[in-house]
Formats: structure tokens, sequence, C-alpha cells
């Protein structure tokens, strides 16, 4: 009898730890003030926010903030969850998990082009009425906010990419540095110019140029004006259509381009992260981001230019778009979750945010803000400049997550067989550009079309 | 009779403590395999965007049309066999030379039991990063290539070459899940009686014979256990394509769960997604069973 009730005791508490131990919320660390755990038993609307981890100077803001604002709105209290991105997929994946299981939280945070496909899918609702002056937000962040003519989110930073090079490695190599530093907006570098300094520069102990982001989303986000630029886009402007857009003989061309830099061995197909600070690149298609961590940690003089352009149309186009902040079809108290984000979206909130993370603004006030004393010159200033004149965002379609993934591959394979065979095959390109309108066509006629 | 009666008092009372013990269990399974199973299946034959949870069309079998129409399926459940077809043998010999070397008594043995142990008890996606940079192909960067430079060779594009990609993945897997098979294998070893060895050594029989004839014959067993599970590991393989080369290059590395993760995750076809991972299960139960008839006792 004894024995009994023991293994009864002992299987109670096993299910009792298992319950105790699916009571988490999820992976991600979680910020919020010291008085929203009170605040939360109470009244007050909880508000749950998830954007990416980031840096320690952006998590640091963002407890500051919401221990101010959670101070001064009792009767709203926010959380944030950060969630691990692991340079891919891995933060929209948790997304589309919790749109499954109805787990969303109240503000999700959406990169540039996905604004679209959250939209057309209805996980994120319209915010239209509660931004209804935009005109101090750049053009390129409200289009690219923009789906159906509504706003489907609103961003404080902006970002975009530049040309990055190693002065030091360019001068050895008797590149005119001088040129570089002195070309403006309306005399940018062309892919020739490009593709001959990263032939000089590369050398025994480093290559020429990188142009591989990442293997995810960097890839379309960075590369995107080359084919802009070039005379086509990677969709139709009505985001419908990917034939003879990303598969026209002008993206081929430009493909060709870029895995003539691989195969020529001017640029790595698999860099190693940082691959420019730690000196293994001369120079870099880079982001705007890179700025502050070169300053910090670069032991070699440095300088950066605006985006090349295509030797054939001169047209200068650069990338833009940064991550939004959206309100989920699940929030059940949207009036609140949109107060909260005119607070984060007002100028000198979207100033000590920008500074923090080493992103340009979003809105044009708050560049007059003492935080952004740092963008009135220099590599700064030469970033909101091409923000302001040539940023074009990226495709607005619901079907840009399949585009993406698809481009990505394609990309990947063909810098890939690039490498291997030390030449470029344009069948090959044309091959792989076909399967990824093919790839685009057949998603958005499933899921969109109607 | 009062004793008997105990007794099965007694019985009894153990197994209602066996049903409560294993509750749980069952509980977790039902919980977390056979419900997911049965939805898998039932998602398969509808069309169905992650994104849009309530508005799936049932579609019948034409996913399963689809798929075996698709030829990155085809593509995926070949390269996930051919991982499988090198790894499984690969893994199993080098785990059983570690055994037979660490079963040996020599001072330190224990170190290098521990050595050939570590891996495992390392993530893999740690380990999948860190080869990422061994394997790099610039030489500057890339140990391994840094050495074959240093020899004089040229340097290989491990994992962007269509040639070689998969095969760096199967090395390094072996390498890494050696260690836990060679833990199987050393107990296995230590049940052989020794007896046996000194009857052979006796008779005269050399190292090699009485590998043949003596160990490996008692290794049956485990032997069979270990190709099993390291079969079923291999089938599953996605943690190293994921983080190593996202399924390239031009596929070469695009194994059947990394397909199922793309196509249900990253462009959001769930329905697809369940009828590949519903068609995968039947070709893994299909090749347990087939296994288990090929090397059944008589």
């Amino acid at each position: 009898m004894k024995k009994k009730i023991i293994s009864m005791l002992l299987a109670s508490s096993m299910i009792l730890t298992l319950a105790a131990c699916g009571g988490g919320s999820g992976s991600g660390t979680s910020d919020s003030s010291s008085g929203d755990q009170d605040a939360a038993s109470g009244d007050a609307a909880a508000i749950t926010l998830w954007q990416p981890t980031d840096k320690e100077s952006v998590e640091n803001w963002w407890v500051e903030k919401l221990d101010e604002w959670n101070s001064e709105h009792p009767d709203i209290q926010v959380t944030r969850e950060a969630i691990d991105r692991s340079d891919s997929y891995a933060y929209e994946n948790k997304v589309a998990t919790a749109v499954t299981s109805n787990d969303l939280p109240d503000i999700l945070f959406v990169d540039g082009p996905q604004v679209s496909y959250y939209a057309a899918n209805g996980i994120t609702i319209p915010i239209t009425q509660y931004f209804e002056d935009t005109s101090d937000f750049t053009e390129s962040t409200i289009n690219q906010c923009t789906y159906d003519g509504d706003l489907y989110a609103i961003s404080a930073t902006e970002s975009s990419v530049a040309f990055y090079y190693n002065k030091d490695m360019l001068r050895e190599n008797g590149v005119d540095v001088d040129d570089l530093d002195s070309r403006t907006l309306d005399n940018p570098i062309t892919w020739s110019e490009m593709r001959d300094i990263a032939e000089k520069c590369t050398t025994d102990s480093y290559v020429g140029t990188h142009i591989v982001m990442d293997h995810g989303e960097g890839l379309p986000y960075a590369l995107e004006p080359m084919y802009i630029s070039e005379g086509k886009d990677y969709i139709s402007d009505d985001g419908s259509k990917a034939d003879s857009y990303v598969n026209s003989k002008e993206s081929v061309k430009t493909t060709a381009f870029l895995a003539d830099l691989i195969a020529n061995g001017y640029a790595n197909v698999d860099p190693i992260t940082d691959e420019f600070l730690n000196k293994a690149c001369a120079t870099e298609i880079g982001g705007s981001w890179e700025i502050a961590t070169l300053e910090q940690s670069a032991d070699f003089d440095w300088g950066v230019t605006y985006y090349p352009v295509s030797d054939d149309t001169k047209k200068a186009v650069s990338p833009c778009g940064d991550w939004s902040a959206a309100i989920t079809k699940d929030c059940q108290n949207p009036d609140a979750a949109a107060e909260f984000l005119q607070w984060l979206m007002a100028t000198d909130n979207v100033a000590s945010y920008a500074a923090a993370i080493a992103k340009p603004a979003a809105r044009a006030s708050a560049y007059d803000d003492e935080a952004m004393a740092e963008y009135k010159e220099g590599a700064r200033a030469l970033i909101v400049e091409q923000l302001q004149n040539t940023a074009a965002p990226r495709p607005r379609t619901p079907s840009y997550s399949t585009f993406s993934t698809d481009y990505a591959e394609a990309m990947t394979n063909i810098f890939a067989e690039a490498a291997s065979n030390g030449t470029v095959d344009e069948s090959y390109i044309q091959e792989q550009m076909d399967g990824v309108a093919s790839g685009f066509e057949e998603d958005y006629e499933t899921y969109y079309a109607n | 009779m009062a004793t008997s009666g105990n007794m099965s008092m007694r019985k009894r009372g153990e197994r209602i403590a066996a049903y409560v013990f294993t509750c749980p269990a069952i509980a977790l399974l039902i919980a977390f395999l056979m419900v997911p199973m049965v939805y898998t299946v039932y998602y398969s034959v509808f069309q169905y965007q992650v994104m849009r949870p309530d508005d799936i069309v049932f579609i019948g079998l034409e996913n399963y049309k689809k798929l075996f129409a698709d030829p990155d399926f085809w593509k995926a459940l070949k390269n996930t066999f051919y991982f499988t077809v090198l790894v499984v043998p690969f893994q199993l010999v080098l785990a059983l030379a570690l055994a037979m070397l660490v079963s040996k008594k020599f001072k330190g043995v224990a170190v290098f039991r521990t050595m050939y142990f570590s891996p495992q008890l390392t993530s893999m996606v740690v380990i999948a990063v860190l080869w990422t940079v061994l394997y790099n192909s610039n030489p500057n960067t890339g140990l391994i290539n840094s050495m074959l430079v240093g020899l004089g060779l040229e340097p290989i594009n491990f994992l962007t070459n269509t040639k070689t990609a998969m095969n760096a993945i199967i090395f390094m897997s072996a390498w890494q899940g050696a260690g836990y098979q060679m833990m199987i294998f050393l107990a296995g070893l230590q049940g052989i009686p020794r007896d046996q060895y000194e009857a052979a050594s006796v008779d005269g029989a050399n190292s090699l014979q009485q590998f043949v004839s003596i160990t490996l014959p008692n290794l049956k067993g485990t032997i069979k256990y270990v190709i099993m599970i390291t079969m079923i590991q291999a089938m599953k393989l996605f943690t190293q394509p994921y983080v190593m080369t996202q399924g390239g290059p031009q596929n070469a590395t695009k194994t059947m769960v990394y397909y199922i993760y793309t196509q249900g995750f990253q462009k959001g076809n769930f329905g697809y997604a369940c009828s590949v991972a519903a068609v995968f299960f039947v070709i893994v139960v299909a090749m347990s069973l087939i296994l288990q008839k090929l090397t059944a006792e008589d």
C-alpha cells in the first residue's frame, strides 16, 4: 500500500513538473519595466512586442525606453520579446508558427518587404487612421509600409547599402583613392569601375570585393539596385508578375556581372563574417550599419561612396527599408498598441533609437535632434543623401517570401557554379532565374491572384 | 489461500503502478507524435498557406500529384539516400575502430574516450558553424585549405562545389556522431567474455582472426542497433545543410527534412510540406522494416 502511495505521488510530481516546463513563453529574452508586473495583474492593457534581437546598445535602449513608458502609462504596460534571427529566416519562422497557433504578439516588427506579405494575408491590420500625417517620414519608408492603399507598418529607421573601400589596400594596388573620395551622387562609380578596382585589389592575401551579404534576405536586398539600374526590377510595379522581370535579359546580364566577380576570384563565394573589417577583402557592397562598426573597430583607413551604377544607364539607385512596427490581427486593444506606437515614433524617440541602432532615421525632423548630429557630414551624410534621392523600396508583393527564398537560392547556386567552373554560364543563369520567376508566379496565382 | 490472494493483490498493484508510470510518456507520445502525425496527413490534402490558417481549401490528392512531379522532391530524396548510404557504414566503421582502440587498457585511455565523445556534447549548430570556417574555400581563412595550399595543393571549394559539398557534410557528420556509437560499441565489447579471447590465443588465433571470429559475432546485436539508429538519424539530416550550405550548391545538399522546412516555413506552403512529410514518413518506416527484416535472426 505504502509503495502504491509513493508511486502515485511520484507520478503526480512528474506530471506537475512537465506542466510547469510547458508554462514558459517561448524562446528569446523579455524586457519589461519594473512596474509592469503589478500593473499587468490589474486592469492595465498588456501589450506585447516582438522584435529580432539586436546589439547591446539597442537592447539597452529598449530597457530604458520601456521603463520610461511603463512608469508613465500604468494603464498600458508594454513587454518586449527579443527573438534571435540567426542571420537567416529564424524570426520569420517563429512568426509563421505563431500565426498557426493564434499566438501573435500585439505589435510585431516586420522587415520592409514582408509588410505586403503579412498585410495581404491579414496578419497585420491597417494603421492609417493612427498615422494620418506621415509627411515627415521618408517617402521610401511610407511606400514600403503601404499595401493596397493602406499603411500597415511604421518605421523609425531606414537602411541603405553603399560601396566601402579600404584606402590602404587600394593605395597598395595603385587605385586612385582621391577619385573615389570625390565622387558625387551625379557621378557615382560604374560597375566596370567597381570590377577594375576589384581586379586590381585581388591579391594572395585578400580578395578585391565582397558581394554576398548573407544567404537569406541580404542577397535580394543588397543587390536589387543593380537590377533596377540596368533597367528591370525583380517584379512588376503592381507586385503580380516576375516573368520577364527577374528572368529578363537585363536581369541575366546583371547577375552575370556579379557571378563574373566570383568566377574570377575577385569576390569570395563563401565570405567570412565581417570580411571587410577583417581585411579579407579590399572593398565591399555593405550596409549603412557598417559605418558604426568600422568607426569603432577598423584599424585601417577606409572610405565609402555611392552605390555603383550600370554602365549602360548610369541610373543611380540604392537599397532602403528597415524593420517596421505593425499591429497584428490578434491584438485585443489596437488603440492602446497604436498609442504606444505613436509615442515610439515621436521625433525624439526616433532620433535616439536611430542613434542606438546606428541607422539613418526615417523622420526628417529627427536629424535636427542632438542624437543625430553625426549625420550632418561624412559617411552618414552620404547615406542620408542617397536615401533621400535614389532609394527604391523592395517589391511590394504578397509573394515576396517565396521570391526572396527562391532568389537567394538561385544566386547561391549561380555563385557556386561560377566559383567551381571559373567561368560564367549565362544559360545556367537564365535557367535559375526562370525557376525564380515560375516559383513566384505559382505562389501568386495559387494564393493571391483572385 | 491468503498468501496467493496477497500475491495477486500485489501483482495488480504493480500493474497499476506500471500504468501510472508510463502515463506521462504515453501522454507526451500522443501529444507530440501521434496527434501531429494525424494532422500532417490531414493537412496534406488541403491547399494551406501558413499565413492563412482560416482559409484552407480541400484539394484531394493534388499535393501528392504535384510532389511526384517535382524534381526538387526527387533530388532531396536522392540526396538523403546518398547521405544515409555513405554515412552509416563510414560512421559504423569509425565508431568500431575507435571503440576497439579505447577498449584497451593503457594510461590515459579515459582522456581519449572523453576526447572522442566530446563532439557529442556540443550542439550540432556550433559544430556546423565551426566546420563551415574550417571548410572555407579561401586559404587565408579556411584551415583545411590553408593546409592544402601549404602542401602545394590547390584549394578546394568544399561547401560550394556540387561534387564535394555533400561529402564534406558526410565527413563532419561521421566525425561528430562516431563518439556516441563508440560508447555503445564499447559497452558491447566489454560484454564479451574474456575467456573466449584467451581460448583463441591458446589455439594460436591472431588478432584479426579473433576480431572476425569472436568480436564481430558477439557484437552482432550491437551492430544491428547502431545501424538502425544511425540510419534513422541520417534520414533526418537537417542542421548541417541548414547552417553550412542552405541546401546548395545547386540543391546538392538539399535533404528531405530541409525541403519540408523550406516549403512549410519559408514559402508558407504548409499543405504541400505536409504531403512531403507524409510520404517521407512512409519511406522511413518502410526502410526501417526492411532493415529489420534483413538483419533479423533466423
